[in-house]
């Protein structure tokens, strides 16, 4: 009968024969939930306990929990310099982190600067980056790579954040732009009339009013950083430099018949996207959630 | 805006200096380049030979490059009624009051998001193996071992096996855009509208659907965007192959480029990318506004 039968106040002289169909659409639902929950979490489950198991052993059998688990896959992964697995994961740590600087910065100040100085000029700042969320970033992997080789600046340390910022700062400045129009300007007025100049009130008065939005936009841009892998494989050739999505496709061209390793590298690679999240979930699902509907 | 407090111009000019220069470098000499390089032949070495419009006249010609953006289009529509519809679906049964440990659900379910496309493609890879996959393996538990097949070479149906991981990826995470929407929503509403004898499948129509139609619309502008750029799970998965047969299109400019290293034509996908994806993108925005105004909603 119903999806959503919810009980009435009031409504107490519910029949048995009502009640046995509420508790059978329960578990119907419920079942059904079930399935998809385990649908989601299920290879992450079996990528798990496979990786514990030797190769032999899991071509022997996929599905079945490993006999005498062992850690030798991630011990070999860990070990073996060739794999270049700490360097990838350094690379990546790295990336994200001097990316999310600047965007996390560079998005509070012009996102301020936007919404709260009148200056000439400012719908034109607005609509050039406004432009940015409409352009299609894919369209810009083969050039990007010409532009950044001839000026020298592929297959460094610090190629990357310099496209992840870019293509982050448009998303950062308009969540930046939507909190301040909440934020009642008294509060810089009040600043101005004592006397604080405006880079004091900016960094002092303002930063950490807007402490919950930049949160929200670190937290969206550590996954796209961290798991962004078109323009890292066009712009880094160097093994000791690549991030972790790179190293991934690498293992995998290395090691297509060992399954059992490449879950153990693809695991541990995931671990700390895997220990946040689990950590925080609720903060990240309503970042993520307010950047995509804001955004 | 503030009228109490107005910094000089310069110091304004200084803060917009280094964020403006960065963006325009990254996005705008790019796309520049891009259309310089289009109207050479240029094979990446340090010869390049001006020749116009032909590298043009090539692309519009091109069927590899038209059925990878009939691809591209192929994959929003499955991931429009897949991702969207489902995760439709599942929120309405989700709010209901009978169905226990909604946390669990909601992290489960959006998991799959927060992974990276290169991870979920190598895994579905996984899956699809034919002599080790888990999907072979089922079918033969459940005997019907003569179901089994090598699943990413089925030219024929290749693009929805490359579909399935991506709407798997994404169904969670638009559940629970739905379902944040839907939460903001009086729950006396759905009370309300049971009590005058409204069935579920009614409520989900004239009740649910219109109060996050908005949000509704704001996921199926993401999922266009999103899906015009896949490239990550089809890389990792079949490369454009067996053949061209599940080639997009940032695949086939990154194959033009970089695997036959024809830098100029590459050049010329890139602005046929560029101004196809624009185009749907745009369509789209369009038609949501035409049916929103239409409708009266703001």
């Amino acid at each position: 009968m119903a999806f959503n039968p919810d009980d009435i106040a009031g409504k107490k002289d519910t029949t048995a024969g009502e009640k046995a169909k509420k508790g059978l659409i329960g578990f119907i639902l419920n079942f059904i939930l079930v399935i998809f929950s385990a649908i989601c979490i299920f290879p992450l489950i079996w990528m798990f306990y496979s990786s514990l198991k030797l190769k032999r052993q899991f071509n022997a059998d996929i599905m079945g929990l490993p006999a005498d688990p062992s850690w030798s896959n991630y011990i070999k992964v860990m070990t073996n310099k060739d794999y270049h697995i700490w360097e990838s994961m350094i690379s990546s740590g790295r990336t994200t982190i001097i990316s999310l600087i600047f965007i996390v910065v560079f998005g509070f100040i012009v996102g301020y600067i936007l919404s709260r100085c009148n200056f000439k000029g400012n719908r034109i700042v607005y609509y050039i980056f406004l432009m940015g969320m409409l352009i299609p970033t894919h369209s810009l992997l083969v050039p990007i790579y010409v532009v950044f080789s001839k000026a020298g600046l592929a297959n460094k340390w610090f190629t990357l954040p310099i496209p992840y910022v870019a293509f982050a700062l448009p998303i950062a400045i308009f969540l930046m732009e939507g909190y301040m129009k909440g934020i009642p300007t008294e509060l810089e007025e009040a600043a101005a009339i004592d006397g604080s100049s405006f880079s004091r009130t900016l960094f002092s008065i303002i930063l950490p009013v807007a402490k919950p939005i930049l949160v929200t936009i670190a937290i969206i841009q550590t996954f796209s950083c961290w798991n962004e892998f078109s323009f890292a494989l066009v712009l880094i050739k160097d093994v000791r430099i690549q991030t972790v999505p790179l190293a991934m496709t690498m293992f995998k061209g290395q090691f297509a018949s060992d399954y059992p390793k490449q879950m153990a590298a693809m695991l541990l690679t995931m671990s700390p996207i895997l220990v946040m999240y689990f950590i925080f979930s609720k903060e990240i699902i309503k970042g993520m959630v307010a950047g995509a509907v804001k955004g | 805006m503030l009228r109490a407090i107005r910094p000089k111009g310069k110091t304004i000019f200084l803060y917009l200096l280094a964020p403006m220069i960065w963006y325009l470098f990254a996005v705008f000499v790019p796309l520049i380049t891009a259309l310089y390089y289009s109207f050479f032949e240029w094979k990446g070495g340090p010869k390049k030979t001006f020749d116009g419009l032909v590298n043009f006249q090539h692309l519009v010609q091109d069927t590899v490059f038209w059925q990878s953006f009939g691809h591209n289009l192929y994959l929003v529509a499955i991931c429009i009624i897949g991702q969207i519809g489902i995760a439709f679906v599942l929120v309405l049964m989700i709010n209901s009051r009978l169905v226990k440990l909604k946390g669990i659900h909601r992290t489960f379910g959006f998991f799959p998001s927060t992974i990276s496309a290169v991870c979920v493609g190598l895994i579905w890879k996984m899956i699809y193996d034919n002599k080790r996959g888990l999907l072979n393996w089922f079918l033969n538990v459940i005997g019907q071992g003569d179901k089994t097949q090598v699943w990413l070479n089925n030219t024929e149906k290749v693009m929805l096996f490359v579909a399935i991981p991506l709407v798997w990826q994404f169904i969670g995470y638009y559940m629970v855009i739905l379902l944040s929407a839907i939460s903001s929503v009086d729950a006396e509403i759905f009370e309300v509208a049971e009590l005058d004898g409204a069935n579920a499948f009614q409520r989900a129509i004239y009740i649910v659907l219109p109060l996050i139609k908005n949000t509704l619309l704001v996921c199926i502008t993401l999922c266009v965007s999103g899906n015009m750029k896949a490239f990550d799970h089809i890389y990792s998965m079949t490369e454009g192959g067996p053949g061209y047969s599940s080639m997009v299109m940032a695949m086939y400019g990154y194959k033009v480029s970089f695997q036959e290293m024809n830098l100029g034509y590459g050049s010329a996908v890139s602005v046929g990318i560029f101004i196809t994806s624009l185009a749907v993108i745009l369509a789209v925005q369009k038609l949501i506004n035409i049916y929103t105004k239409d409708k009266g909603v703001e």
